[in-house]
């Protein structure tokens, strides 16, 4: 147990997406409540809200994309803000699915029944040359710029060598991704959890990468607390570390997955059904509709019972993530250069017990 | 009880596709500013045009969410745009700068939580730079759109000038891509390759970049 818990009660923001299963494991199964907390989690909209709402202590804590803390340090929003990160609550979870439209076409085009998978973005070429000859562009989507999901999606481009600039890239809500694509409005997208096997079911998209075959291992997602909420309350930061860490590593039992998505079903998290949610969890990759699905051990990864670091934000992570965002444009060199990551990914702050 | 804080995003371009607007308030002349209200909630969205109504705007109401949204908003070309804190369309509204090149706008983002006077406090100190609480009056609310407006132009600036940064190093990329394929495939030295692709581009008025894509276009039908 912690002694001298400064804050007994706090508010934890939150994502509706598969990911979110350390934040409502702890709660649902008491780990807050074991390490003396009593947490309220809040369901957020946009990623912009959840960290206005952190930046301004509307939430006293928040999981995060891994490149937000880096984000608010920089300014990127307009204003800096001192955000860190003392725990990685999640690695990989993000897919890369095409509209069944464009891969019917890609089929026709190179004459095969199916594509290998996980496939290349070598596929797309012909149909990106073909676009080119009428001044059109295949769009593609992710839910926001600073995120693995747009890094995955350019490094899954670039590895077929293709720019990004060969390719429309808009930010669409997730809850609007599925739709797009049906409509044809996009032609493919990079997300989280449900939304790649959301578009499977309903079968309007083939998933066919995902980040686990690409950047692996790459924090996902990350617990975030503003720099002066942690010195002001460093008990609580333990516990909510103590309690989201063991979280992630209940997580790491397969039967305990199917229950975590049982739990992410009802409304107040992500108000999906378990045949959506369920399958990343358990390591399954759907593919197409009525395809067997592939088989993707470290689609959703939270810990690792042999490695208690693998939790623990250390900074060649960080360092990782800043030079994605220097390479995407994101940053500029100063900016890259005027970082220091181990002020933002904290390992000092990483503990438990 | 309102609130209003202001962000600094942007619209991109899309397709021209047919208006849809499900409500339309608009009160005329060129001179007025374009302000669109995207909330899908009928109840709210009356509510805060009644606050917004004045002469001074011309308020276009969108009930849209989503990619039919972003192309009302390409339609539409706003001068400001104001959206719920809590829509779900936030992230889109706000970032597409990031990827488009085209016309950023200012936001206003309203809240009509009962937020304690402690996180107001929290909110000016942090830096979010335009905010009313209590009763918003029509004078208020003109003052915040113009703030917003005003901010975001410094911002803009800052902006453009990272446009202006990544934009050199990938035409510097794309005119090395080109040489090396020249190299590759047509037997040229790396001089002449750079040479060809400067001299193609004198001889048509174009910028290197320019012709750099064009070798690559046709090297990847290739």
């Amino acid at each position: 147990m912690i002694s001298n818990i400064e804050k007994k009660e706090l508010t934890l923001g939150f994502m509706p997406l598969t990911d979110s299963a350390p934040v409502v494991v702890a709660y649902e199964m008491g780990f807050f409540a074991k390490w003396g907390l009593t947490v309220t989690l809040s369901k957020q909209n946009s990623w912009a809200s959840l960290r206005d709402k952190l930046h301004t202590g509307v939430i006293d804590a928040a999981q995060m994309l891994a490149p937000m803390p880096i984000a608010s340090n920089l300014g990127l929003y307009g204003e800096r803000s001192t955000v860190i990160t003392p725990l990685i609550l999640s690695r990989n979870g993000n897919g890369i699915t095409i509209s069944s439209s464009l891969y019917n076409k890609i089929l026709a085009q190179h004459q095969v029944t199916q594509l290998p998978m996980p496939f290349e973005a070598n596929i797309l070429k012909h149909e990106i040359a073909q676009r080119a000859l009428i001044n059109e562009k295949l769009t593609f989507a992710v839910v926001f710029p600073y995120s693995c999901h747009y890094y995955q999606l350019t490094d899954w481009l670039k590895r077929s060598d293709i720019a990004v600039s060969e390719i429309n890239l808009l930010i669409v809500p997730p809850s609007n991704m599925v739709p797009s694509l049906q409509s044809g409005d996009l032609d493919g997208f990079c997300v989280g959890g449900p939304w790649n096997a959301k578009a499977v079911r309903e079968a309007v998209g083939v998933t066919g990468v995902t980040s686990a075959d690409l950047l692996q291992d790459i924090p996902e997602k990350v617990l975030g607390l503003m720099a002066s909420w942690q010195q002001q309350y460093p008990n609580t930061t333990n516990a909510l570390i103590c309690a989201l860490y063991e979280a992630c590593q209940w997580l790491e039992s397969i039967p305990n997955r199917f229950e975590a998505a049982r739990l992410l079903t009802r409304a107040k998290y992500l108000d999906t059904p378990i045949d959506v949610i369920a399958p990343s969890l358990l390591g399954s990759c759907l593919t197409f509709n009525n395809h067997p699905p592939r088989l993707v051990p470290s689609y959703n990864q939270f810990s690792d019972l042999n490695n208690t670091d693998f939790n623990a934000p250390e900074s060649h992570y960080g360092e990782k993530i800043a030079d994605m965002m220097l390479n995407n444009g994101h940053i500029n060199p100063e900016q890259r250069a005027q970082l220091d990551i181990a002020t933002i990914y904290r390992k000092d702050l990483f503990q438990h017990k | 009880m309102f609130l209003f804080s202001l962000l600094f995003p942007v619209l991109t371009k899309l397709k021209k596709n047919t208006l849809t607007l499900s409500s339309v308030t608009k009160q005329a002349a060129h001179t007025k500013l374009k302000v669109l209200l995207a909330e899908k909630n009928q109840a709210k969205a009356t509510v805060l045009m009644n606050v917004l109504s004045n002469d001074h705007y011309d308020i276009f109401h969108i009930a849209h969410s989503g990619m039919p949204l972003l192309k009302d908003v390409e339609q539409l070309d706003p001068d400001i745009i104001i959206i719920d804190i809590e829509s779900p369309d936030r992230d889109m509204l706000e970032n597409l700068n990031q990827i488009s090149q085209f016309a950023p706008k200012p936001i206003v983002v309203f809240s009509e939580h009962q937020n304690p006077s402690t996180t107001i406090n929290q909110l000016v100190k942090s830096g979010v730079s335009a905010y009313v609480i209590g009763e918003v009056s029509h004078q208020r609310v003109r003052s915040i759109i113009d703030v917003a407006i005003a901010r975001f132009a410094v911002f803009q600036d800052l902006k453009q000038e990272l446009a202006a940064t990544k934009q050199k190093l990938s035409s510097q990329k794309n005119i090395e891509k080109a040489k090396l394929w020249l190299m590759e495939n047509k037997q040229l030295s790396e001089t002449q390759a750079y040479h060809f692709i400067r001299k193609t581009a004198m001889d048509n008025s174009q910028k290197m970049d320019d012709v750099a894509r064009n070798i690559l276009s046709v090297a990847s039908i290739l």
